[in-house]
């Protein structure tokens, strides 16, 4: 019997924990998540970074996995890292400009 | 009262700096000397950064280095942009500035010797200048350094975390375990050489009195010992140093301020040593200090040749 996921919420919250490396903002409120879908303990996650360049994707993509292995249901974690649609400041959630504001770095 | 004891217990009062109006002539002057230090480690942190970030072991790690060069220089520009609205001659300070009159910390005029080292530079020097600079960033007068401060305190945590990764999945790799503990026994007492003489050989500091910074040398170094030895302690390296309950303070186990063995990059616990002697070894600079600051300058010299060459 396979168990799927109707609700993924607890996985983005848990997302939330997990900050980008240069900037304390979640990986969430940063708008790099795309999508997530859980079924029978495997987790697939659909994630771009904010340019090809990026210079932590090994790192956010480790720490990713490692949050999401802390839930005891999960035993697998795959990221799939898309560049379609790209990722652009519009994608900042409302709290993530209010923190890049507070530090006097521009979201824009 | 005169302008001095003024201006001191107004800062400690709370009041904020914000152009030379408001100064007196030993607050700017130990502002600028703080800046001068602060710009000087900033840029001078790249060339042993540099020495080694060709041994990155992935593309990705290699673009992270370069990510943390590129904000370390940033930050160095933060610090002689603010000099340069003091009335400094920056362009003077970089580029005529004679290799030995640089104020980076001596711990920096060093190469690295592999890439493991460049980890333990990220997770123990990053450590001390996201130390001493939070430090600023919370307490101290001067209000344009301060709000400067609030960026540079979250990219400084940014290359204390890749520091700890590195030395982290390099300790679970038995042929790399022993580079980290080689690495930290050589960096973490120049670490805690960063933080400047003991406190009981100060008679007095301005950068206290005009709250340039909150908390004395010694208490920074608490500071840095809190977490750096936890946290190397939690990954299996070994530090020469302890908490001690009784005291509630972090106590060393070795003697400081001790000789080095500059060649061998090696502590020589068996010779104690005096913070003078300390301070003339840091005079005297490491041995790469020369060619790292030629390094910084080599551009702005070749450019400034060129353009004599086309003139005559």
């Amino acid at each position: 019997m396979t168990a799927v996921s109707t609700n993924t919420q607890k996985y983005w919250e848990a997302l939330k924990e997990v900050m980008d490396p240069e900037f304390p903002i979640s990986v969430v409120d940063m708008g790099l998540i795309y999508d997530i879908q859980e079924e029978d303990g495997v987790i697939d996650i659909t994630m771009t970074f904010t340019a090809v360049g990026c210079a932590c994707t090994e790192w956010i993509q480790g720490d990713i996995e490692k949050r999401l292995m802390e839930e005891t249901e999960i035993r697998q974690v795959n990221i799939e890292v898309v560049w379609d649609p790209p990722w652009t400041v519009a994608r900042l959630s409302p709290e993530a400009r209010k923190r890049m504001k507070s530090w006097g770095v521009s979201s824009r | 009262m005169d302008q001095a004891e003024v201006l001191k217990e107004k800062v400690q009062e709370g009041f904020m700096v914000e152009g030379i109006d408001d100064m007196n002539e030993e607050y700017l002057k130990a502002l600028k000397q703080t800046l001068t230090i602060v710009g000087d480690t900033e840029l001078l942190s790249v060339p042993p950064l540099l020495t080694v970030y060709d041994q990155a072991p992935t593309l990705n790690n290699k673009i992270t280095a370069l990510a943390i060069m590129q904000d370390e220089i940033g930050h160095a520009h933060i610090a002689y942009r603010l000099l340069k609205d003091l009335g400094e001659d920056t362009d003077g300070l970089l580029y005529s500035r004679e290799p030995n009159r640089w104020k980076n910390p001596y711990a920096f005029d060093f190469q690295l010797s592999n890439w493991i080292e460049l980890g333990v530079f990220n997770a123990l020097f990053d450590r001390a200048g996201y130390t001493l600079l939070g430090d600023a960033g919370q307490h101290t007068s001067y209000g344009p350094w301060r709000r400067a401060l609030v960026k540079v305190d979250k990219e400084e945590l940014f290359h204390l975390r890749n520091g700890e990764i590195i030395m982290r999945s390099a300790m679970k790799d038995p042929e790399l375990r022993g580079k980290v503990q080689e690495a930290v026994d050589w960096m973490f007492i120049m670490a805690l050489e960063f933080f400047g003489v003991a406190d009981n050989l100060k008679s007095r500091s301005q950068q206290i009195e005009y709250k340039l910074k909150g908390k004395t040398n010694d208490e920074l170094r608490q500071t840095w010992l809190s977490t750096a030895v936890p946290f190397c302690e939690s990954i299996g390296v070994k530090v020469p140093a302890h908490y001690d309950e009784e005291t509630e303070k972090f106590v060393l186990d070795v003697p400081f301020p001790c000789k080095f063995d500059v060649e061998n990059k090696k502590w020589l616990f068996d010779q104690p040593d005096t913070w003078d002697n300390v301070i003339k070894r840091f005079k005297a600079r490491g041995p790469q200090n020369q060619q790292f600051v030629e390094r910084i300058q080599q551009g702005a010299k070749e450019l400034e040749k060129l353009r004599n060459e086309a003139v005559s």
